[in-house]
């Protein structure tokens, strides 16, 4: 048996397949991201365990993600805020995780998305489970975990073929992902998830920015309003208002019992998301009896004349360039009222 | 740390280069290996290392009392030791809550209005390998079938060392402690053999397991609704595939492995699945852990040197213990009584029909195995007996339940099997070896490159291996 052979063979044909493999997928227009995954929230989340009074969490869906930029934030505050939203979840996991189990007392800026805050406290259910799986993560992540994650960041950063997401997306290139593209006779009988693609880039602190393209280009916007059509005209569970009010209620009031500073924001929508929460998330019956019932100080995007016009291009979260803006104008407000300061009983 | 992880390939390159690096003598270098070792095992929980040193600590004082004592009471004594420090850590961390459940059951079954909260004890991780290599040692040892370790230094790495600590194969100290004694080094051939079994260990673990198979059988297994029969057979069939890919891939891998060391370690798999009968199918399957039983369980309660009667009883209690090794609940049980009961009425069978096996009834009476075997899957996948039930009345056809799978998935899955039960039945008399043997070169290369390739692709999570958790 000659090895050596096979093995210098092996070398090169895995080199020429790999490279050609990455060079193909480049031309495709892809370019190498940081996966938004458990590992790279369990970094953030970590370090709420060293914060002083004086600094700042963010927690909510992807509209916090996404419109809370870290830069300008810090730019306006001189605070660099920790960012602990998740994409697609209930906030009061994460929230209940802060409070529950770490002694931070600063400032906490809870996002709340009204179809993803008052859906549920289901332990099973998406909007709890995917944030919960994070919060369990980061409990129980070994030191192996964090290697492996401290070693794929120069992989995912350099590497298109390493730069895949943890959620199932339509444009992942591992070779689950291509499978996945594969359609033969649907036999089901289930209406079938319209594609979906990542339109965001995330760095390693998790400041994310939605790509040029989703901002610019419609048709590629509209893929994606298509997948939030899906979701909102999809058959759910009906909210559940009530228990997750007195879940949030009951953490907010520990919370801030211990000297922490809780604010609530409510960032844009537009188009059909905007439509459907008006209608079935009123203001009035919801944001407005939550911030009373918690006492929490609030930045509902309508109350700003620099805000309240402002539109998302796939209708729910807002380009790069505006989400400067939505921070600045949230910064500023913030500051001008002292809310970042906790209030002295 | 897992071996399909960017960590494991720094840490094995790390512990290779001090390996062949001109640094240290041969005893140094096992205490490099020992080291490396504990650091395998530490990065996933670093308090449960003190398991493994109670265990090192007191099955080689164990060992060193009967290599010297003569009284056989004091003998019987110290093997009771070993046996009650390692059987103690598996009930306890093992079996503690399923123990506790079944009790609380009991009581209340009799009247007793009992409650008790879950010890929620954290199971560590390979504990059902580490003790039964440990206590096969101390058992030989009684035995007077092996000479003591001759270092603690040799015992304590036979126990530890990591290509094979957490997930087998569970290896005997003849076999093991023996290959410390000298200086080992891989020859060329070797550690490229080595590499090229890791390489395909990890295919199967990441390819064709993680991620050709194992969506089908979570989504199958993890449906709350009654099943269409295809969907049934199709996500059992998905599962078949992937325990066996993921755990004959972590064996590969550790073999490979110890190989690029200079170790040998013995084959855990022989192709299973092209297995005629059930005798002939643990003779193939996970064949460390059911000789394991055959010698420390079976033949112990008295094989078959007592009578008809006698021998299938010791079978059915070995192989219901071998269930139960596999996990604390029921359906593993049950797992292993199926089992039981196929070997029993296969030896009744064998003495009454005599079949001259050839190519076309070998391959009918695989398939045959083949299919029972994917019954008992059934229980060992199905974290319920509903569950198994109902899995098992969809793909009998007493159920005409929900279609979950799309049509992709279940020509993915049955490409797969029906590739895989080719290649056991092909390779069913040979080796990998003897065919690398006869594949030129150039091609073996190709080969070697398209796994490698598809590796990197699929990339995978770094999910868990299967038998991990045993």
């Amino acid at each position: 048996m000659q090895l050596k052979t096979s093995l210098l063979v092996a070398l090169v044909l895995s080199a020429i397949g790999l490279v050609s493999w990455e060079l193909y997928w480049r031309s495709q227009g892809y370019e190498p991201t940081l996966d938004d995954n458990k590992h790279l929230w369990a970094v953030e989340r970590d370090k709420v365990n060293s914060l002083t009074e004086n600094d700042v969490v963010l927690t909510g869906s992807s509209r916090v993600l996404f419109d809370i930029q870290l830069d300008e934030f810090e730019k306006v505050t001189g605070i660099r805020p920790i960012q602990l939203a998740s994409a697609g979840s209930s906030p009061l996991p994460i929230f209940h995780d802060i409070v529950e189990n770490t002694d931070f007392n600063g400032t906490v800026i809870v996002g709340v998305t009204p179809p993803l805050f008052f859906s549920t406290t289901f332990p099973q259910a998406g909007p709890w489970r995917r944030p919960q799986l994070r919060v369990d993560h980061y409990h129980k992540r070994t030191y192996a975990n964090r290697v492996n994650h401290w070693l794929s960041i120069p992989l995912q950063e350099n590497l298109v073929m390493m730069s895949g997401h943890e959620e199932e997306a339509d444009e992942n290139i591992d070779l689950k992902g291509l499978l996945r593209r594969i359609k033969l006779a649907e036999r089901t009988g289930k209406p079938q998830y319209p594609p979906f693609f990542e339109f965001g880039t995330i760095d390693s602190d998790r400041n994310t920015r939605m790509t040029e393209r989703t901002a610019t280009d419609t048709a590629f916007a509209n893929v994606i309003t298509n997948a939030w059509k899906f979701i909102i005209t999809s058959d759910g569970p009906p909210p559940d208002v009530e228990g997750t009010t007195k879940f949030f209620a009951a953490d907010a009031k520990k919370f801030m019992e211990r000297g922490g500073n809780l604010i609530l924001v409510r960032p844009p929508s537009s188009g059909m998301f905007k439509g459907g929460e008006s209608k079935f998330f009123p203001r009035d019956k919801l944001y407005d009896e939550l911030v009373k019932i918690t006492g929490a100080k609030s930045y509902h995007y309508e109350d700003y004349d620099e805000l309240k016009d402002m539109v998302c291009p796939e209708w729910s979260h807002l380009s790069a360039e505006d989400a400067d803006i939505y921070t600045r104008v949230l910064a500023q407000e913030m500051i001008k009222d002292n809310a970042l300061t906790k209030p002295t009983n | 740390m897992l071996f399909n992880s960017l960590s494991f390939i720094v840490f094995l390159a790390i512990v290779l280069v001090l390996y062949y690096a001109k640094l240290f003598n041969w005893t140094n270098k096992k205490r490099m290996l020992l080291l490396a070792s504990y650091l395998f095992y530490a990065m996933w929980n670093p308090p449960l290392v003190i398991l493994l040193w109670i265990s090192t600590i007191v099955d080689y004082t164990a060992g060193k009392k009967l290599a010297v004592l003569e009284n056989q009471r004091q003998r019987k004594m110290w093997l009771l030791l070993s046996m009650f420090v390692n059987l103690g850590f598996l009930a306890f961390f093992k079996y503690g809550d399923f123990l506790l459940e079944n009790f609380v059951t009991a009581l209340n079954a009799v009247g007793m209005d009992f409650q008790a909260q879950p010890m929620d004890i954290i199971l560590p991780m390979g504990i059902s390998f580490y003790t039964f290599q440990t206590m096969s040692y101390t058992i030989d040892m009684y035995k007077r079938k092996i000479e003591p370790a001759r270092t603690f230094l040799d015992f304590a790495l036979y126990v530890t060392f990591f290509p094979q600590l957490v997930a087998g194969p569970i290896v005997r100290a003849k076999e093991l402690i023996t290959q410390f004694y000298e200086e080992k080094k891989a020859t060329t051939q070797q550690f490229l053999w080595g590499t090229f079994l890791l390489t395909i260990g990890l295919f199967q673990k990441i390819v064709l397991a993680d991620t050709l198979l194992a969506g089908t059988s979570d989504d199958v297994f993890g449906s709350r609704t009654i099943l269409h029969g295809l969907d049934a057979w199709t996500g059992t069939l998905a599962f078949s595939g992937q325990i066996f890919f993921d755990f004959a891939g972590y064996s590969t891998c550790a073999i490979g492995i110890a190989l690029m060391l200079g170790i040998i370690l013995p084959d855990n798999f022989r192709y299973p699945y092209a297995a005629i009968g059930f005798s002939d199918l643990w003779r193939r399957w996970h064949i460390s852990l059911s000789t394991w039983l055959r010698d420390y369980l079976y033949i112990p309660l008295g094989g078959n040197r007592h009578g008809i009667t006698s021998m299938y009883a010791a079978l059915m209690i070995t192989m219901l213990l071998g269930g139960l090794w596999h996990g604390a609940a029921w359906t593993f049980v049950i797992w292993g009584a199926l089992h039981g009961i196929y070997l029993v009425i296969e030896r009744l069978l064998r003495n009454k029909i005599r079949i001259k096996i050839n190519t076309w009834n070998g391959v009918l009476l695989a398939l045959l195995t083949y299919t029972c075997v994917n019954i008992t899957w059934v229980f060992f996948r199905a974290r319920e007996f509903e569950t198994a039930k109902n899995m098992l009345a969809s793909m009998f056809g007493l159920n005409d339940g929900a279609k979950i799978l799309q049509s992709f998935d279940i020509i993915k899955v049955f490409t797969v099997i029906t590739i895989l039960f080719i290649c056991h039945w092909v390779m069913r008399n040979t080796s990998m070896k003897a065919v690398s043997l006869k594949t030129p070169p150039i091609v073996l290369g190709i080969v070697w490159a398209i796994l490698f390739v598809l590796i990197c692709i699929a990339q995978g999570s770094g999910e868990q291996f299967i038998y991990f958790q045993f």
